[in-house]
């Protein structure tokens, strides 16, 4: 069995205890988890369950819900919450027998492109520890990526999956929007964000999928809409984006290899453009503000969380609470966010975003009346250096390939295409809504014909046990 | 003389058994913050998930007040910070409304009069901040109930008539089965918008008065208001517009903030929900639980029964009489008796929480009543044991020896030993102080326990103290 050696850490509370001490070793260096409980999770898990993934541990991104764990989602407004719910997601994972075991490292709210928005610690990428893993679910992909856990549920408002997957060099899955419940994953930008799923092995990715999507009697904007299938003779028609302004000859050379692995599997592949990608960095922040103004209010220190002791009166603590509590770029976001939707304002930010929004699905469903995939980078540069290497700025323009399968709700896939200059560079498949299978049999299908470079692997499941 | 604008703004509390987007009990007065969960203390990952009673009964709301109805319902978020609102946004309905353009009549001062309806919306209701010596403290019981917003035009002209028409408009809510309309539980709220403007010279400057927790109130509140606002016209001063809070204990209303600290709500489409459509399975169901209205009922009555207005408007105030009247009416045929019983003897029948008397029971004794078997004395007796026991009114007469009338020498008798003992009494009368025959009356009727027939115990207690009847 493939998982055999995963499932040997979970199986007593003795492995467990193994397993938990391997964990705080492993990540010493790159430090990707928040919190690493072996324990916590055994009691709500169905190890007997008839499952392949029974007893299969894995790593939970700290804005995701899994009770009895911390749920701080990268900031000190919910320093010490304990989660008294399990997000569905989960809840699927832990019915079929497989272990939440730790909480991952995160910008904070999922605000950032770096892990370095993160109230208390820096993750570091395992190829590099000088540079980052991506964003905003860098602790995710860097357990992975680091052999900590073989996977990890993550989110993706814009990119925050595909991107670190892409700059620790495994698969991040960001589905079509609805495919996974979001109940339990705390919101940034609602009608954006998904459940996001990191993996190195594409089958056990396509499993947790199978096993974590379907509609949700909690979250009404989640569907069971039947898979799209693709006639087995037909050969799949790939379309490139044209026109990759901004990318490093490093990122364009990657492309053009995995464009080249297409067509070595004798696929068809053009060019497509998608002309309003220039407006979708700013219509994709306009709506994301917006959204995360609203959904960030609940954090007053009220009822939960971080309360400032400072305050006098009730105002002043909503006001103390949130002013020593979010960090500055969180602050940023509510702020543009809060303005874009005054009265009177809008018209020329809120709804034009909308519309630019629309413009943009259009334009995808053109692509997909004449093609089965999209293929284009994942972000312009590979992982960059920590502390300096890019403005928040520089991270928010950079975003732009990714963030429009979030505008579109379509699903989108992060896959390794082989290494540059020693650092991997990530491209990304896009399909139209409900392909989200046939992307990772896309995927699948090109691992054959891309080189295949060994994750930087710090934690041996089957030395653990007999090392 | 000036010209008034009231509109009202009303939130109903919903009967539902769960609140609007959780499944926490919606039930009222129990231990602060127990009827709560994650998703309506608004905490982190948590998403709303749509209550469709909720929607069905804000749509029979919206059928009785003659809305167009929308064909999904649509959700906004409305942003404010506010303690007692977990998530310091209120799912509301803002850009489509469930209904719109719908309009009720109601009666008030002899008048039936028609007031149009702006739109009506669902949203959540917010927790309550009560202020204590030790400070402020939350409870979030309430968030998150299902609430229905119906906002009128401004089409009633003085406190009065909005009084009445709150009234009346509670009872419809009560009838439809969709509110209990207890102002003072705050399951019925009220705000209004009054402008007085010159003569002719359409609206004036709004100003919005808030805190009117009983019909009473919303007069009283309106009055003040008209006469501050006209006292500042007559004078030539400005109306500012605001958002005024009435004082009870005081009799006034103090400003609360002013158009400039208004809030800028911010709305926009709430992601967490999809379009609801109200297909036609939905609006069908609506449709087959919908009531005859209190107003209706009413009418029907008078034309139907000839029942005088009063025992008519009583019936029709609650569905429980007109239920019982109804279903009394298959077993007896003297509608103004029965309604004026039902009216008279409302402990016993036609309320929620009257006895076991079932109609055809209440119908039997009505007819033994008629056939002089008892008299009415006896029979208000019955029927309090009926609805005790439940038993049939024949069974307790029986039981009770109730039967109507007194043999003649023993009514003769009774009359003989009231006389004898209220001597005094009868000095009275023969001085010519008449009405007190009355209080002998009342004892002879209490001598025989209501059996004698007070035509004939009053002719024979004339004719036993010397005085003709024409005297």
């Amino acid at each position: 069995m493939k998982y055999e050696p995963w499932k040997a850490l979970t199986a007593s509370d003795q492995t467990r205890r193994a397993y938990q001490e391997a964990l705080v070793r492993a990540d010493s260096e790159i430090s990707s988890l928040l919190q690493i409980d072996t324990e916590c999770g055994a009691e709500d898990c169905r190890f007997d369950a008839d499952s392949s993934l029974a007893g299969v541990p894995f790593s939970v991104k700290d804005n995701i819900a899994v009770r009895g764990f911390q749920f701080s989602c990268g900031s000190n407004i919910l320093k010490g919450l304990t989660a008294p719910y399990t997000a569905a997601a989960v809840q699927r994972l832990l019915d079929i027998g497989a272990l939440p075991v730790a909480k991952t490292n995160m910008d904070e709210f999922g605000m950032g492109s770096a892990t370095e928005n993160s109230a208390f610690q820096m993750t570091r990428n395992p190829w590099d520890t000088g540079r980052v893993p991506g964003g905003s679910s860098g602790g995710s992909a860097a357990s992975v990526a680091a052999g900590l856990v073989p996977f990890s549920l993550g989110s993706d408002t814009g990119g925050s999956v595909r991107q670190p997957a892409a700059f620790c060099g495994i698969y991040g899955l960001k589905p079509t929007y609805g495919r996974i419940s979001r109940y339990g994953l705390a919101a940034y930008a609602s009608s954006l964000e998904t459940v996001g799923l990191l993996s190195g092995d594409i089958d056990l990715l396509q499993e947790v999928f199978a096993a974590v999507s379907g509609r949700d009697s909690g979250d009404q904007t989640s569907n069971s809409i039947a898979p799209l299938n693709r006639p087995e003779e037909n050969t799949p028609v790939a379309a490139v984006l044209s026109g990759m302004e901004g990318v490093t000859p490093e990122i364009a050379q990657g492309c053009r290899q995995a464009a080249e692995a297409m067509r070595s599997l004798g696929w068809e592949v053009k060019e497509a453009s998608l002309p309003s990608l220039k407006y979708a960095v700013s219509a994709y922040y306009t709506i994301a503000m917006a959204e995360a103004s609203a959904n960030l209010a609940r954090y007053t220190g009220i009822r939960y969380g971080y309360r400032s002791s400072r305050a006098v009166s009730q105002e002043e603590l909503v006001r103390k609470t949130r002013n020593e509590a979010f960090g500055r770029e969180v602050k940023l976001r509510i702020l543009l966010g809060t303005h874009v939707l005054r009265s009177g304002f809008q018209d020329q930010y809120y709804i034009k975003a909308q519309k630019i929004r629309t413009r943009i699905r259009g334009e995808f469903d053109q692509i997909f009346s004449q093609a089965d995939m999209i293929l284009m980078p994942v972000f312009p540069v590979q992982a960059f250096e920590a502390a300096s290497g890019m403005t928040p700025l520089q991270q928010k323009i950079a975003d732009r390939f990714t963030l429009t399968a979030n505008m579109a709700g379509i699903p989108a896939l992060a896959f390794p295409a082989g290494l540059q200059d020693g650092l991997p560079a990530g491209m990304q498949l896009l399909g139209p809504a409900g392909s989200d299978e046939l992307l990772m049999h896309y995927a699948r299908c090109l691992q054959e014909v891309l080189p295949k470079d060994p994750l930087p692997l710090r934690l041996d499941p089957r030395e653990v046990l007999h090392g | 003389m000036a010209d008034v604008f009231i509109g009202l703004e009303i939130h109903i509390q919903l009967l539902t058994r769960s609140k609007v987007f959780c499944s926490c009990p919606a039930d009222f007065g129990r231990e602060p913050n127990t009827n709560v969960c994650p998703v309506c203390l608004g905490y982190p990952g948590v998403l709303p998930v749509l209550n469709r009673e909720a929607l069905q009964q804000a749509y029979m709301t919206g059928l009785a007040l003659h809305c167009t109805m929308a064909q999904r319902a649509l959700f906004d978020r409305k942003n404010y910070f506010y303690p007692d609102m977990a998530k310091n946004y209120q799912i509301s309905q803002f850009s489509h409304p469930l209904g719109v353009n719908g309009w009720i009549e109601f009666d008030t001062q002899g008048e039936r009069r028609r007031i149009r309806i702006h739109d009506i919306h669902l949203e959540e209701d917010a927790g309550k901040m009560i202020h204590t010596a030790e400070g402020a403290q939350l409870d979030y019981n309430r968030a998150g109930c299902s609430l229905l917003e119906i906002v009128t035009e401004p089409d009633f002209s003085s406190g009065r008539e909005a009084e009445e028409f709150l009234q009346a408009f509670r009872t419809m809510v009560r009838f439809l089965g969709v509110c209990s309309g207890n102002m003072e539980e705050g399951s019925l709220r009220c705000d209004a918008n009054v402008s007085v403007n010159h003569p002719g010279k359409g609206l004036g400057t709004k100003v919005e008065i808030k805190n009117l927790n009983s019909s009473r109130f919303v007069r009283k509140a309106l009055e003040y208001e008209i006469r501050r606002q006209s006292r500042l016209l007559r004078t030539g001063r400005k109306i500012v517009q605001e958002t005024r809070l009435w004082d009870e204990k005081r009799g006034r209303s103090e400003s609360m903030r002013t158009k400039e600290e208004a809030h800028d709500y911010r709305y926009f489409p709430e992601p967490d929900l999809p379009p609801f459509w109200l297909d036609e399975r939905f609006v069908q169901e609506a449709e087959d639980r919908m009531t005859e209205l209190p107003l209706q009922v009413f009418d029907r009555y008078l034309r139907e029964y000839q029942l005088p207005e009063d025992t008519a408007r009583y019936l029709a105030e609650e569905r429980s009489r007109c239920r019982f009247f109804e279903q009394t009416m298959e077993y007896y045929h003297h509608a103004k008796t029965a309604g004026s019983w039902i009216k008279e003897e409302p402990a016993a029948v036609g309320g929620p929480e009257s006895g076991r008397v079932t109609p055809e029971h209440f119908a039997g004794l009505l007819k033994l009543c008629d056939e002089k078997a008892v008299t009415v004395q006896q029979a208000k007796e019955v029927l309090r044991l009926m609805g005790e026991t439940g038993d049939a009114p024949e069974a307790i007469i029986e039981q009770e020896q109730l039967q109507g009338g007194v043999a003649e020498d023993e009514l003769k008798a009774i009359i003989e030993l009231v006389i004898s003992r209220h001597p005094d009494t009868v000095k009275q009368i023969h001085d010519g102080n008449v009405k007190a025959v009355g209080f002998l009356m009342g004892k002879v009727m209490q001598e025989s326990r209501g059996a004698a027939d007070p035509l004939q115990a009053k002719a024979y207690l004339l004719e036993a103290m010397g005085i003709s009847e024409a005297d």
